[in-house]
Parts: structure tokens; C-alpha cells; sequence
């Protein structure tokens, strides 16, 4: 369940322009928020769960972290260029990302 | 009876779009020059409506509601996301939808073969839908059947079900009652990774052994071999996103394994692209 959440919340992010911009101008606050913005248990479900550490990552923009957490890569890459790319080089991006992600191997990213 | 007049499968990788200009850069020569003969092998067949296999990413789908199979039933399509535009300068495009192809493939009162389709009236197409068309039917005046697999939130299917649905995408064809010439394309990867520390390696294949066997099986037309050698574990570790290579199985299925008259990892400044094209025999 915890991997769902982590890969719901990257979906919520990246794939809108204005959360990028949310996100990134206040990561941890951005996260408090989103956690707060479920419906009840009376309505459609759209729950939101984030465990300490996956919640400490995403305020932290940490995407090492988070790959070894169990992301998906696909998402997880994807919302990396999107939450860093207006301040470095895509290039230098993706090789810091390369290294972050490198001392973690292939962690089991099965929902 | 209509009738499969083409099959081919390209790539979608969606950062060609900035960058394959007209005319190419030196490195995209080749790619260009694929694209441009798929093209003109769908003009010169006269098509009239082409069937797309490729694989949502996580943008239609998600985990909450995840089909291994989905068709399109819908009359139009909108094409790519707010993020592909963001990341990838893709454009919109509106798309249209062929109900009575894809009603003649899934069956429209029971589902009529092997596949137990889930059916859509409402898609968004992202790039693995629209790059191909962008490239082959650049005025989108062609309406498709969009056919998304799984292949990106496990479980996925294995690659037997890729040829049953080839097989099904066949006799579907076949059985409608129709004059129409129609094209099954497929939209997929050699070798890629992305999201893991072998993303990007700026041309080279994550696993060439892995391209040059999977190239292989469609210039031979060896389904068996194909459908042998497609495990999950061994296409995982080619790349962690190189299942999407397995969608041009069901196109080989679709040919009864006829050997390609174009089997290709073209190379290029990303990793080699899948380039596979059959005509009519």
C-alpha cells in the first residue's frame, strides 16, 4: 500500500503544472497539504497515506531515498525532472540521479 | 471481409520530438528515415484505419483501477497530457476513434476471444499513442483503434498474451464486414531503462545482446523463439522499462510470424529504437 501512496502522490504532483509549481515552492508543506485534502470515509475513495520516511523524502525532494523506498522508477524520474529541472541542467540531473540511485540496485517496486 | 494490409511497429520515445527536426540531426538520420518509410508504406497501402498497440504510462491507468488489456470505443480521442507537453514539448492533437473495428475485435454483446478486453468511451492518449501518429499520420486524418497493455504496473501479461492478442486483432480484422484496408501498428522500446541508474546513457543500449537477440526473432519471424526468450525476468534486466518491447509480439502473431521486411534497432543519440515493418507478402 505504502508505494501506491508514494506513486499517487508523484502522479498528483507531476502531472499538473500548478502542483509542480506548489510543490516545489514548499515541498513539506505541499505534503502536509495533500495529506489533509482526503475525502471521508464516506466518500469516493481517494485516501492518503504516507508513512514518516516516504513523508520526510518528498519534503526533502530526496528521489534516492525514495527510489530505494520502492517508487516506481518510471514515475519517480519523471517527477525529479519536474521538481528540479528549473534549477540545474538536465545533463547534470540525470547523472546526480544516476548516482543516487545506483548504491540501491533494483529494489522491489511491485505495488 | 476487411483486411490487414500492413504491420509495423515503431517507437515512442518522446523525446524525439524536439529534437528529430526536418531535416534530422546526423545522429537521427536513421530514425528519420524509418519513421519515413513506414509512412510512406501506409500511404501507399491506402489505409483507412489503423490499429494502435501501445502502453499507457501511468497516466490513464493507475494502480487504483489497472487493466492488463484496454480498447478504445470511443469516436475521438484527446491526445497527451499537461506533463508530456511540460516535459516532452509535445502538442495536443485530437484523434479520431473507429467503433466498429474495435466492436468486430473485442465483440460488442460478449466479449468474443481470448481477450478479456476492458473497454474505454473517455482516453487520454499519451506518447505512446501520439508520437508514432505525429510521425506516420502527421495530419491525423487516419482513425485508430487504440489498444493499451500493461506493461509498466505488474502484474503484466505474459507474453503468450500478446499473441493471443495479435491472433485476435487478426480474426477480428478478418471477420469484419468491411472493405477497409486496415494497419495494426505497435509502440514500443528496444533495451531501455528509465528511472534507474542505467537511464540515459546517451546512445548506448542498456542490454545489446538483448536487442540484437530481440531484432532477431522478427527478422527470422521465429514467434516460438520470441515468446521462449520475452520472459519478464529477462526483459526486466535488459532495462526496467523494456516490457513495452513486447507489444510488436502480438504484431509478429498478427503476421503468423511471417518474417520482417524491416527489423531494426536503429541507432541514435537515446538508446536503439525498434523499428519492424511487414508488407503485404
Amino acid at each position: 500500500m505504502s508505494a501506491y501512496m508514494m506513486n499517487k502522490f508523484m502522479r498528483a504532483v507531476e502531472m499538473s503544472d500548478d502542483a509542480v509549481r506548489a510543490y516545489v515552492a514548499d515541498p513539506a508543506a505541499f505534503v502536509a497539504s495533500w495529506l489533509d485534502g482526503a475525502p471521508g470515509p464516506d466518500q469516493r475513495p481517494d485516501d492518503r497515506v504516507l508513512t514518516e520516511a516516504e513523508r520526510a523524502a518528498f519534503a526533502a525532494r530526496d528521489y534516492g531515498a525514495l527510489y530505494a523506498l520502492g517508487a516506481h522508477p518510471y514515475l519517480l524520474w519523471h517527477f525529479t525532472e519536474a521538481v528540479y529541472i528549473h534549477e540545474t541542467s538536465w545533463p547534470e540531473l540525470n547523472e546526480r540521479y544516476r548516482e543516487a540511485v545506483r548504491p540501491h540496485g533494483y529494489p522491489d517496486a511491485i505495488v | 471481409m476487411a483486411e490487414l494490409v500492413l504491420t509495423a511497429a515503431t517507437p515512442h520515445n518522446p523525446l524525439l520530438w524536439r529534437v528529430l527536426t526536418d531535416p534530422p540531426p546526423d545522429d537521427l538520420r536513421g530514425v528519420a528515415a524509418n519513421f519515413a518509410r513506414i509512412r510512406a508504406a501506409l500511404e501507399a497501402a491506402a489505409v483507412d484505419v489503423i490499429v494502435v498497440i501501445g502502453t499507457d504510462h501511468i497516466r490513464q491507468f493507475y494502480s487504483d483501477n489497472n487493466p492488463a488489456f484496454v480498447i478504445g470505443l470511443a469516436d475521438d480521442y484527446h491526445g497527451t497530457f499537461e506533463n508530456e507537453v511540460r516535459t516532452f514539448g509535445l502538442p495536443y492533437r485530437e484523434v479520431r476513434g473507429h467503433r466498429a473495428l474495435a466492436e468486430a475485435i473485442a465483440g460488442r454483446e460478449l466479449l468474443t476471444g481470448p481477450i478479456d478486453f476492458a473497454v474505454s468511451h473517455e482516453w487520454r492518449l499519451d506518447h505512446s499513442f501520439v508520437l508514432p501518429l505525429l510521425y506516420l499520420t502527421p495530419e491525423f486524418d487516419v482513425p485508430i483503434v487504440p489498444i493499451h497493455v500493461n506493461g509498466v504496473l505488474p502484474p503484466l501479461p505474459g507474453a503468450d498474451r500478446y499473441v493471443a492478442l495479435g491472433e485476435q486483432v487478426r480474426d477480428g480484422i478478418a471477420r469484419w464486414d468491411s472493405g477497409a484496408r486496415v494497419a495494426l501498428l505497435t509502440s514500443g522500446h528496444m533495451a531501455t531503462e528509465i528511472g534507474g541508474p542505467r537511464q540515459f546513457l546517451g546512445g548506448a543500449s542498456s542490454d545489446p545482446e538483448f536487442d540484437a537477440e530481440a531484432v532477431g526473432w522478427m527478422r527470422d519471424g521465429d514467434l516460438a523463439a520470441a515468446v521462449a526468450g520475452a520472459t519478464y525476468e529477462r526483459v526486466t534486466c535488459a532495462g526496467n522499462m523494456t516490457y513495452q518491447y513486447v507489444n510488436v509480439l502480438a504484431a509478429l502473431a498478427a503476421v503468423d510470424g511471417r518474417p520482417a521486411d524491416l527489423a531494426e534497432a536503429t541507432p541514435s543519440r537515446f538508446a536503439p529504437s525498434p523499428f519492424f515493418l511487414w508488407t503485404e507478402p
